[in-house]
Order: C-alpha cells, then structure tokens, then sequence
C-alpha cells in the first residue's frame, strides 16, 4: 500500500464529502425552505442565491428575508443578524488546533456553520494531521454549495418540491439529531459531563419549544458551562 | 434590491465572515506562540462539546411536532443510540434512526385516524 496515496488531498476531500453527507438531511429542506420564503418575501431567485452564498447562516438569513419584507430599518436588520450569528465566535478557537497554518482560511472558514463545526469538532481529532485540511475543505464545500443549490431550486420551484416529495421536508431533518447524537454520546465520560451535556440539550429543546431557537445553542450552551463549573463533584472516596 | 440593502447585506456578510475568521486565525496564531496549547483558555474547550450539544438539543424539535412525531423521534434516537454503541461509527447510527423514523411515521400515520 502506498502510504501517500492514502493521504492524497483529493482522497481525504471525498472523505469529508462523503462524512458530511447526513447533514444534507438538515440543509436541504431548509434551504430549499428559504429560497421560497425568500421569493415570497419580494427577492429574487438571483438575490437569494447571493444572500445564500455570501451570509450563509441559515437563522440568520430567514430573519434578514423576514425583517426586510417588515420594512424593519436596515441597520437594525445588520444588527440582528450579525447579533444572532455572534454565537460562531467560539467555534474557529475551538477546531483550530487540529488545523494546519493555511492562507485558504480567509474564504474557507466561511464553510464553519453549526453542523460543520460539530462535525469536525468530532471527526478532525481522529484523522491524520496529513488530512485535515482536505477532509475540512470537502465537508465545508459540499455543505455550501448544497445550501446555496438549494435555495435556487426552492427559489425557483419550491412549492412544487414540497408538494410532490412532502416527506421530504419531514423526515430528512431527522438525520441531523441522529447525526449530533452520535457526536454527544461519546463525550458523557463522568456525572459532570453528563450533567453538563444533558442540561445543555434540555435548554435548547425548551428554549426551541418557546419560540426562542434564534438565542437557543449560545443561552444552552452557556446554561450547561454553568452546571459545569458550579455543582460541585467530589471524587470516590478511597479506601484505606 | 436597493443599493441600501445591497450594502446591508454585505455588511452582514462580511461581520458573519469576520466572525468565523477572526478567532480561528487569533487562536492559531496562540498556539504557534511559545504558550502553546496551553493558550487556549479550558471555558473554550468546555464549550466546544456544549455547543455540539445545544445543536443537538436544538435539532430535536420535530419539524412537524405532533404526538406521532415526538414518539418516532423519541424511538429513533434510542435506535441511534443502540446502533452507535454496537457500531461506534457515525454513518450507520444515521441510517438507522431516519429509516426507523421514516417507516414510523408513514406506517403509524397511515394508521392515525
């Protein structure tokens, strides 16, 4: 076996596309969601494509669509999104370790989404160093280039999709919980993670269920880091 | 659009781009430094794993949330779970639980009156 040829850049990108795949469970009906509600918001099928291409932030861009369609004024409409989106600040400090030095950074970190980070937050640990970047520019080009695919076609013949494939947009989501389960699990290590995790996923669900799925991961995840530091474990106590 | 919102949008483009950027390269270049890994503050490590978490906890709600789909929800993670603690892979766990959640709800929704 030809030990460079298993970390050829092209092997270990078709790596990170075919690792990335159950997140187009999640990315397709909701880009395909947005390109309609884009239209039907007065943009156009080429407008939508750019918004998709250029904020690619899904919450974030429903709201930009919704709030201009409101006639909200433009600088709190920057404000909201750019507010809503603040939450990827600790994302890039958390992956880049794994990652080499590369100048690509500029454009590709663009690719770090909620699902792309926790996809490599688990996968990059466990690959060669060799491979990262690779395996990171795949995952993160599929995802963009669906999402942005998928508005055209919702912008362009949303209705019509949805109409004839109704499953679509119900039960393809589910690869996405299924997805971040298996990311979640193998991280309950003692009570303290445990309780960490599992106060995290309640209030996101709970804050999800209210209507608040905007603020939802940063106020969860802010909610488990305060059980983490907080509620005291002691260690077993040893026996003489 | 407008020019207005032309320049709104990217400005909103660009902030978001910032923000992915901007603490990637910062924390690359800490760990380049001679502080090393050590730079890296351990609230950030711990909140790296509660955000995959929050995501998760996030991505439960059914898209359609009625009775039918909160129980095929509920028996498809456990099938996901099951799956990943035979397998310990990621791909079959997926495959599992959203053929699980698929036949659940076209069987138990052809069954609901």
């Amino acid at each position: 076996m030809n030990p460079a040829a298993d970390h050829s850049p092209w092997r270990s990108a078709m790596q990170g596309v075919r690792e990335s795949i159950p997140l187009l469970g999640g990315y397709v009906p909701v880009s395909l969601s947005f390109g309609l509600v884009a239209m039907q918001a007065g943009f156009s099928t080429w407008e939508a494509a750019v918004i998709s291409v250029l904020i690619y932030a899904g919450a974030s861009q429903f709201l930009f669509v919704g709030m201009v369609a409101a006639g909200s004024p433009l600088w709190l409409v920057v404000c909201m999104t750019l507010l809503i989106n603040v939450r990827h600040v600790v994302y890039g400090p958390n992956i880049a370790a794994w990652l080499p030095q590369s100048r690509h950074w500029y454009w590709l970190m663009h690719g770090l989404t909620d699902q792309v980070f926790a996809l490599a937050h688990t996968r990059l640990p466990q690959l060669a160093a060799e491979v990262r970047f690779s395996w990171f520019a795949g995952s993160a080009l599929l995802a963009w280039g669906v999402w942005v695919v998928g508005t055209v076609i919702g912008a362009t013949a949303g209705e019509a999709v949805t109409a004839r494939w109704p499953l679509l947009g119900e039960v393809m989501p589910f690869a996405l919980p299924a997805l971040f389960l298996t990311m979640v699990a193998p991280r309950v290590t003692d009570k303290r993670w445990a309780l960490a995790l599992g106060s995290t996923i309640a209030a996101a669900l709970l804050l999800t269920l209210y209507g608040l799925s905007n603020v939802a991961i940063p106020l969860a995840a802010a909610c488990g880091a305060l059980y983490f530091y907080l509620v005291p474990f002691q260690p077993k106590k040893r026996t003489a | 659009m407008s020019s207005a919102l032309w320049i709104a949008m990217v400005i909103s483009a660009l902030g978001t781009l910032l923000m992915r950027v901007v603490p990637f390269l910062w924390m690359q270049r800490r760990i380049g430094s001679e502080e090393g890994l050590n730079a890296m503050p351990q609230w950030l490590a711990v909140l790296g794993p509660l955000m995959i978490a929050a995501v998760f906890g996030v991505s439960i709600v059914p898209v359609e949330p009625s009775p039918l789909s909160w129980l095929a929800t509920a028996i498809g993670l456990g099938v996901a779970l099951l799956v990943w603690r035979r397998t310990r892979s990621m791909g079959w766990p997926v495959a599992a639980a959203v053929a699980t959640y698929g036949v659940l709800m076209l069987g138990l929704g052809a069954l609901a009156p």
